[in-house]
């Protein structure tokens, strides 16, 4: 790894692919990326994440705004692959190379010495695989393909598209393991998904898009606790505890069959405060920790979502 | 000079450039037994012993090499679109995120290799001829004729490559490349040639083989072309204004 840590920044980002009203593929996204942790990049197909991505290493051309890795953008770095190493498909081999050649190709490109091959081969376990021809790889290898590619350079940050795709289960803990030791050596790691249990494990930080427009951003717990976290509460008194709750403008609550309320916008702790003070007996208080994966549909479903 | 090398590496890791040039080795082996052993249609009056008499006719044969100048064209169209075709160019872009550069370093890279693919053609028609010739009477083999042949198939075959690398730069569609070269060089230049005289020395196939000092192309006689220099010029030339367009264009897209 070269230098310091680096983040990646991207500023008010705006794609409209094709003239005039064409499709509008991001829409004034602002996010940043931070060293050290795992960034998951999620939303569903066709939500702008590959664009922004893309965006990001100078393959397109953005429409108006800025992306920058560390505090220029990707076209004006002195040395790309030592500083930025992404996995953006598993389709951009040639199939008659084999994955030493490939990387070899690569390798030379960046002034990379040739006996880094065989260390990043190692590292994502294609060694025994390395002198065969890429057409003749599984979605998996040309997975791993991929990631040894980007680990080429021994880059500050990684920056991976849909990376658990084609993985079998032991893959995909694999890449978890390493994904996070390679933020805890303070490197920058982004990955998408359309899946968010797929990286719920993996991630520190989200960033959620729909549409092309940013519905979530912050770290994985306080999208878990924060905003969606539901309190059962629930009391042989429920009239006047329901009354007590009410007068608290912050909450909302719906009651349940059994006379329960579900309360959001305040925390358990401050319910049970209100029915101590109104001196109110409670049988149930608990927090309900909502799926992760609930919350992620329903803030990327078409109708629901803050956007 | 990184990105060069990548340009060789991805050359030789690949086999496509291989069977070009077995198959252009193939073509002028096939030209020189032709010239050798019948004689062209255009020249029906004499014999095929007499025509060996003749030391122009000697010295095209051993030229007849230029003629496989078509399949450095097609290896440089196909080095640079095979990177559209197979999404290479991600990576190529990620290395070296400044675009027009790759497009420069591809040329050299194939001007190069279009200059070996020239020698081997030349040493293969060369020693052929000798071969081919040995036992008949003929006119000699002059050297310092297959020398400056030599020379000119160098320098043809590099420019014809670096036209081939910058066609592909303009044109992303490997197969859409490679035909809108075969029907321009193979239908629209020889009409043109055909019925407007002065095309012939600067449309790049007349402007090739001036370049290369082929006065017999397949067997038809071509004259009024330019000096070896001026031919360079004008491959340079479409070359330069192929590479300046597509750099304003196709090479700016973005690579999704």
């Amino acid at each position: 790894m070269t230098g310091n840590s680096v983040g990646l920044e991207v500023r008010s980002l705006t794609k409209v692919f094709g003239r005039g009203d064409g499709v509008r593929a991001v829409s004034d996204l602002s996010f940043r990326v931070e060293p050290g942790r795992v960034t998951g990049f999620l939303g569903p197909n066709g939500s702008g994440k590959t664009t922004t991505l893309r965006c990001l290493l100078g393959l397109v051309t953005p429409t108006s705004g800025q992306t920058l890795v560390g505090d220029q953008p990707y076209r004006e770095l002195h040395d790309p692959l030592h500083v930025v190493g992404a996995a953006l498909e598993a389709s951009g081999f040639h199939p008659g190379r084999t994955a030493v050649g490939h990387l070899g190709v690569v390798a030379a490109s960046a002034g990379i010495a040739r006996s880094r091959i065989f260390e990043v081969l190692e590292l994502v376990g294609l060694a025994d695989a390395g002198h065969r021809k890429v057409g003749g790889y599984s979605l998996g290898m040309r997975q791993r393909l991929s990631l040894a590619t980007a680990l080429l350079g021994d880059p500050s940050v990684l920056i991976l598209d849909e990376p658990a795709n084609g993985l079998d289960p032991e893959g995909i803990a694999w890449l978890r393991n390493f994904l996070r030791s390679l933020a805890a050596e303070g490197r920058t790691v982004l990955i998408s998904s359309h899946v968010l249990s797929e990286v719920q494990l993996t991630v520190d930080d989200v960033v959620i898009i729909r549409k092309g427009e940013l519905v979530s951003y912050g770290s994985l717990q306080a999208l878990s606790t924060g905003m969606n976290a539901h309190v059962i509460v629930r009391s042989p008194d429920s009239g006047r505890l329901g009354e007590a709750l009410r007068s608290v403008p912050a909450a909302s609550m719906t009651t349940q069959e059994n006379g329960a309320f579900l309360v959001t916008g305040i925390s358990a702790a401050e319910i049970g405060e209100i029915a101590f003070s109104h001196n109110i007996m409670l049988h149930e208080l608990h927090t309900q920790e909502h799926d992760l994966e609930a919350v992620f549909l329903e803030l990327t479903s078409s109708e629901g979502g803050a956007a | 000079m990184n990105a060069l090398r990548a340009e060789f590496r991805k050359i030789i890791t690949t086999k496509i450039v291989f069977w070009l040039t077995a198959f252009s080795l193939a073509f002028t082996a096939l030209t020189v037994l032709l010239s050798v052993y019948l004689v062209p249609t255009s020249a029906r009056v004499v014999n095929s012993s007499m025509l060996l008499q003749v030391p122009e006719y000697v010295n095209s044969i051993v030229a007849a090499c230029g003629n496989a100048s078509i399949f450095v064209i097609i290896i440089g169209i196909i080095g640079m679109t095979s990177e559209y075709r197979h999404m290479t160019i991600t990576a190529t872009f990620l290395a070296s995120p400044r675009r027009s550069p790759v497009v420069l370093a591809k040329a050299v890279a194939y001007a190069i290799v279009g200059a070996l693919v020239g020698v081997l053609n030349f040493c293969l028609s060369l020693s052929l001829t000798y071969i081919t010739l040995a036992g008949k009477e003929h006119a000699p083999i002059e050297m310092s004729q297959a020398l400056h042949t030599l020379i000119g198939v160098i320098i043809g075959f590099a420019l014809g490559a670096i036209v081939g690398v910058s066609v592909g730069a303009l044109i992303r569609n490997q197969v859409a490349a490679v035909i809108a070269a075969l029907v321009f060089l193979l239908l629209v230049q020889p009409l043109l040639n055909a019925f407007v005289e002065w095309t012939t020395a600067w449309l790049p196939g007349g402007a090739l083989d001036s370049v290369m000092n082929l006065t017999y192309r397949q067997g038809q006689l071509s004259s009024g072309l330019l000096p070896s220099w001026g031919g360079g010029l004008v491959l340079l030339g479409y070359a330069a204004v192929l590479g300046a367009i597509a750099s304003f264009t196709t090479l700016k897209r973005d690579i999704t």
